[in-house]
């Protein structure tokens, strides 16, 4: 089996173009516990915002995969729709230049083929992608 | 005073409404059952297509069986991993210990090589899914120059050679990212590599299994094994009586006609040649060796380490620098670790490049041999290196038919 | 039925089939390539919307246009799945077919191709296996010659480069002759409260050549009498470490240290540590050429064990301080160190090990002869002036303050040229000339590791766990106090009208110096423990990460520009003529515009 790491993880947006899939097996994660759910998020919302509102020029994924619903004054509880990431990570990318890193890339062990070679590892530019134990599928980063 | 430097910019929420966080379950295939269920199928398959081989000649068990694996191991299974890729696992295992590999790679290796040594190419006969699509599609069989096709059989030892090259450097597996039946099973994938499948199915229609043939690298470890196999594969049980049907059945052509060795050239003249090809095997062996080794800082590019290092060299304007180079950059490594792993790459490549080098020089060298030994033979034969057990020609043969008819 | 029919049927479907691949596959390639998510129009358009704002119609034509390509998206997408299990039951169709059509014909015998004589084809074969074997063996031989061809091409061109290597080298060589004669540079300290660049200009001319001496000094952390402010113009607002544009050179450090570099003419001084050896070293600003080492070995009094430090403060926090003759260092070991410019270690002592938790820091600053220490420690807090030439001690005034890692400011207070302490609990104000004390404010608590700033006969300090404090140079009275905004381990700046200040959460501010207001917030969310400097009429700022970050420095407090460096940065920068001399992690680099 092949898994990323999120700590070597550079966001170069391979994961979303290299993989057999048409739609790539790489999606974006939430560990809900590392997150500091605020109202402005770098993974939810482009750089310079201008309205904290769901409107499609603020928002960060271009598909619309993230969405957030309102716990208590100021936080948010962030999900991702699997089925709409393509693994971009532009919203790790946003979240772990502005944020707490709450998000990040795994490949999904269900919708991945388990290639013997895995293709995206071979253009990885940061090595991130490894031969992981079948009984360690994921590198979460919850319980940190 | 200075601390907190890490990924922890802001806090955790201190929720108050009493808000309980969402238990994400990431979902796991029941991997292990389904590599276990390929073991199963792989040697069930192979014990069937021997059984329908040796025991009751019989094409219809092997078509279905090809048709189960399409379905299974290909369209299902999406086709890894297969025998032929294991190869690289297991060269891989050999010189890498940080590299275990799985159990079940290793069947998937050794067991279609044991029941070679016993029944012949069992496996190919229509367990291996790429086998079998292109039996499947097999209609009518246009005959190739022998002569051409002994020439070209050459290939698969050429492929092999630079897969285990690839592997043994930690390279690439080039078995699965130029196989030409996966992106078929798997309906997506690189254009070309369709393109390239798509084209070998078409061609296969017509000319029987020319991946097989002339490119398959596990095939051509199997026509070694299965040349001194324990049970050959036989046409009929009764006596040939020469009708050649079979030989035009075989899509392969593997099954030879009789010859009465009756040759122009003296006999000094073969047996000079065949010395002199013996002689030359050395030689071929080490030329081949030191060919490839020539060549192996050029081929060492396929290492990402030695390609990295490469980029390195240009410089690069600020926006088309390749992303490559900016991660190398973003993560502080330092060109100096960097270029003594290079330098072992390069190492290990014109040690391995000189290994593969000579076994090409060597089966080079054992097949001009062969091709200059003369063997006499009274009825139509079967090549066991060549026949790939598909049973075709089970069916034409006028004694199958009249035991049928019994 | 009629196998034609057949022969038609399977015709049809190839046709149809070719038809299907070619459009699922130009399908593919766009999907696979253009990324209709992110094309470049969508790309500029949100840019566009970024920069304008209170546009309603191009926000809602983004919207219609996001909507539009997500949707095409999607049924492309499905489109293609289904496309190819159609291709795939095409071809079942066709197989089907072609097996009926050709269903009588494949047994009929066949033309033998080969000739009879089995004894010829095998000669063939190993006609072709030669000539193939053969031909490949020639091409990778022939490939061989012509790489190896280049690659001692490449070679040529090598040594034909060599002569030119060798001129530069002899190039280097000069800035260090013109330093060692040409380096007069301001020691007397005049009114720094107004930054003048002619106050800071040097006295003696120097002819043209390829390495001028600038006549800007940066003699302290944060510059003359650690102000905070550069003169120097002409400082590039981007520049770009890996492409090296308007980077004039990038060295690494040998060793490591949370200092800052000071440059005097030529010379940029910096220190580094580690268990081993704390040493003392000069690069050269024009080549980056690393001058000379000083070590701090062999003092009397020097642990023979390192104290214990927190790995974020190090053995090396202090930041030296020169005059353009000689340049002193502290290290946590409580050694001190002064050479001359050509590296020759002038004197050595051992103020006895700091009793520090985290580790001195406080940098040095010099007055004259005199080289003040604010030596705040666990025990026995003090501030110490040593004589630059001797080190023997001028006086030392014992501090009624608990441990700090601020550093000493000069400024003008109480009528006289003053130094300004910040600790725990005051900010106190002594004569620089014999360190009497001329004024105390009690306002400080906690850990202070930032320093304070003065500016146009105000001091201001600030300090995170405490309050940010502006008090009147000349009496020590109180203008106001906020706590809106602190810094922990950056140190602010002032000019007439704004204070600022970064924060070790990200935000940086700007207070009116009359009100105490913050009048403006950039939320940056990034941790700077590096100081802002003003030069150039802009702020320059480091986060912690490296990001650059420069702001107008005037009362709008505009961010001009921010970009990644792309090295962790904790050291402020220092500036001279034209450049800017950053020290990061790992390397030190100098930043000139490129002419």
């Amino acid at each position: 089996m092949w898994q990323i790491d999120p700590e070597k993880c550079l966001q170069c947006g391979r994961c979303q173009t290299e993989c057999v899939l048409s739609v790539s097996a790489v999606k974006c994660f939430h560990a809900n516990q590392v997150c500091g759910y605020c109202d402005l998020c770098g993974g939810y919302y482009r750089a310079n915002v201008k309205e904290l509102n769901t409107a499609a020029e603020n928002m960060m994924c271009p598909t619309g995969a993230i969405t957030r619903l309102f716990v208590e004054e100021p936080y948010f509880e962030y999900t991702i729709d699997e089925s709409l990431c393509n693994g971009c990570g532009k919203c790790v990318k946003g979240c772990s230049s502005f944020g707490n890193g709450s998000l990040f890339l795994q490949i999904q062990q269900e919708l991945c083929l388990n290639c013997n070679e895995c293709k995206i590892s071979k253009v990885c530019v940061s090595g991130a992608i490894q031969r992981v134990p079948v009984r360690q599928g994921y590198k979460l980063k919850d319980h940190a | 005073m200075l601390n907190l430097l890490g990924v922890a910019r802001f806090p955790k929420p201190d929720f108050t409404s009493g808000y309980q966080y969402p238990e994400i379950v990431h979902g796991m295939p029941w991997e292990s059952f389904w590599v276990w269920l390929d073991v199963v199928l792989l040697v069930g398959m192979m014990s069937l297509v021997a059984w329908a081989v040796h025991r009751r000649p019989s094409r219809k068990i092997i078509f279905s069986v090809s048709i189960v694996s399409v379905l299974y191991f290909g369209f299902f299974r999406t086709g890894c991993v297969c025998s032929i890729g294991s190869i690289q696992n297991v060269v891989l295992a050999l010189v890498d210990n940080n590299y275990r590999l799985p159990f079940v790679v290793l069947l998937f290796f050794l067991l279609p090589l044991l029941f070679a040594i016993f029944f012949g190419r069992v496996f190919c006969a229509g367990v291996c899914p790429m086998g079998a699509l292109q039996e499947l599609v097999n209609v009518r069989n246009f005959r190739i120059s022998r002569a051409v096709a002994s020439a070209l059989s050459f290939f698969p030892w050429i492929y092999l050679g630079f897969a285990i090259l690839y592997a043994a450097t930690r390279s690439q597996f080039i078995i699965c990212r130029f196989d030409p039946f996966i992106p078929i099973f798997r309906l997506s994938g690189d254009v070309g590599m369709i393109v390239f499948g798509v084209s070998l199915l078409v061609i296969s229609i017509f000319i029987g299994r020319p991946f097989c043939r002339f490119l398959c690298p596990y095939g051509a470890i199997l026509s070694v094994v299965s040349s001194v196999a324990t049970k050959r594969v036989e046409v009929t049980k009764k006596s040939c009586i020469n009708c050649m049907l079979c030989h035009n059945a075989c899509p392969v052509d593997a099954i030879r006609e009789p010859y009465a060795n009756k040759v122009g050239e003296s006999r000094m003249v073969g047996v000079r040649r065949v010395l002199l090809y013996i002689m030359l095997l050395p030689l071929l062996t080490i030329g081949g060796g030191w060919l490839l080794s020539s060549q192996s800082d050029t081929l060492s590019i396929a290492h990402r380490d030695v390609y990295l290092y490469t980029l390195l060299q240009n410089n690069y304007e600020d926006k088309n620098m390749p992303t490559e180079v900016e991660a190398f950059y973003e993560m502080g490594r330092s060109i100096d670790e960097l270029e003594t792993s290079v330098m072992s790459v390069r190492e290990s490549f014109n040690r391995w490049a000189w290994f593969v080098g000579a076994l090409m020089g060597f089966v080079l060298g054992w097949k001009l041999i062969r091709l200059s030994v003369k063997r006499t033979r009274k009825t139509y034969e079967i090549e066991p290196s060549a026949c790939v057990a598909c049973g075709k020609c089970f069916n034409y043969c006028p004694q199958n038919i009249s035991v049928k008819n019994e | 039925m009629n196998r034609n029919v057949y022969r038609n049927i399977a015709f049809v479907t190839v046709a149809f089939a070719l038809a299907l691949f070619v459009m699922l596959g130009v399908s593919w390639v766009q999907m696979r390539q253009a990324t209709p998510l992110q094309t470049e129009v969508m790309e500029t358009l949100k840019q566009l919307n970024e920069s304008n704002t209170e546009n309603v119609e191009l926000a809602e034509e983004i919207r219609q246009l996001d909507l539009l390509s997500r949707k095409a998206y999607f049924t492309q997408e499905s489109h293609l799945k289904s496309g190819a299990w159609i291709l795939c039951a095409m071809a079942l169709v066709i197989g089907l077919c072609l097996r009926m059509y050709f269903k009588d014909t494949k047994n009929l015998p066949e033309k033998e191709l080969d000739p009879i004589d089995e004894w010829l084809t095998k000669s063939n074969a190993r006609k072709y296996i030669g000539w193939g074997v053969g031909g490949l063996a020639a091409a990778s031989v022939l490939f061989a010659v012509l790489s190896s061809g280049i690659v001692r091409g490449s070679m040529n061109d090598n040594s034909e480069m060599s002569p030119l290597a060798e001129n530069d080298t002899v190039l280097s060589d000069t800035p260090a002759d013109t330093t060692a004669n040409a380096l007069v540079a301001e020691t007397d300290v005049v009114d720094t409260t107004k930054v003048d660049s002619s106050t800071l200009v040097a006295t003696v001319e120097e002819p043209v050549d390829t390495f001028p001496t600038p006549k800007l000094t940066f003699n302290a952390f944060r510059g003359n009498n650690s102000s905070g402010r550069s003169a120097a113009r002409g400082i590039p607002t981007s520049w770009n470490l890996k492409s090296g544009k308007n980077v004039l050179w990038q060295k690494s450090i040998p060793k490591h240290g949370y200092n800052s570099p000071v440059v005097n003419g030529c010379n940029i001084f910096l220190t580094g540590a580690d268990e081993q050896a704390r040493e003392l070293y000069c690069f050269d600003l024009w080549t980056g050429e690393l001058r000379w080492t000083v070590k701090a070995d062999g003092i009397s009094g020097s642990p023979s064990s390192m104290p214990q430090v927190n790995e974020d403060t190090g053995l090396a926090a202090s930041t030296v301080a020169t005059n353009g003759k000689q340049v002193c260092a502290i290290f946590a070991t409580g050694d001190v160190i002064c050479a001359d410019m050509d590296g020759k270690r002038l004197w050595a002592k051992n103020l006895g090990v700091p009793d520090n938790h985290y580790g001195f820091a406080s940098s040095l600053l010099m007055y004259g002869n005199e080289l003040i220490i604010q030596y705040d420690n666990n025990s026995d807090a003090k501030l110490i002036a040593l004589s630059v030439t001797n080190g023997n001690q001028l006086w030392s005034k014992s501090r009624n303050d608990q441990i700090a890692w601020s550093s000493p400011i000069i400024a003008k207070a109480a009528g006289q040229q003053a130094i300004i302490v910040m600790g725990n609990p005051a900010i106190t104000a002594y004569s620089a000339s014999n360190g009497s004390e001329l004024w105390r404010v009690e306002c400080m608590s906690g850990e202070v590791g930032s320093s304070p700033c003065a500016s146009d006969g105000v001091i201001y300090g600030a300090s995170e766990y405490a309050t940010c404090i502006a008090i009147n140079a000349e009496t020590g009275e109180t203008i106001w106090e906020a706590d809106d905004c602190l810094p922990e381990c950056s140190s602010p700046v002032a000019t007439k009208d704004m204070l600022y200040v970064a924060t070790s959460y990200g935000a940086v501010c700007a207070y009116n110096t009359e009100t105490g207001e913050v009048v403006k917030q950039h939320e940056l969310t990034t941790p700077f423990y590096s100081s802002p400097i003003i030069a150039d009429g802009k702020i320059y700022l480091f986060s912690n990460s490296g990001k650059c970050y420069i702001f107008s420095a005037g009362k709008e407090f505009n961010l001009i520009t921010s970009f990644e460096t792309g090295e962790n940065t904790y050291a402020t920068p220092a500036f001279t003529d034209g450049m800017m001399v950053v020290r990061t992690d790992k390397s030190l680099y100098v930043v000139k515009k490129e002419s």
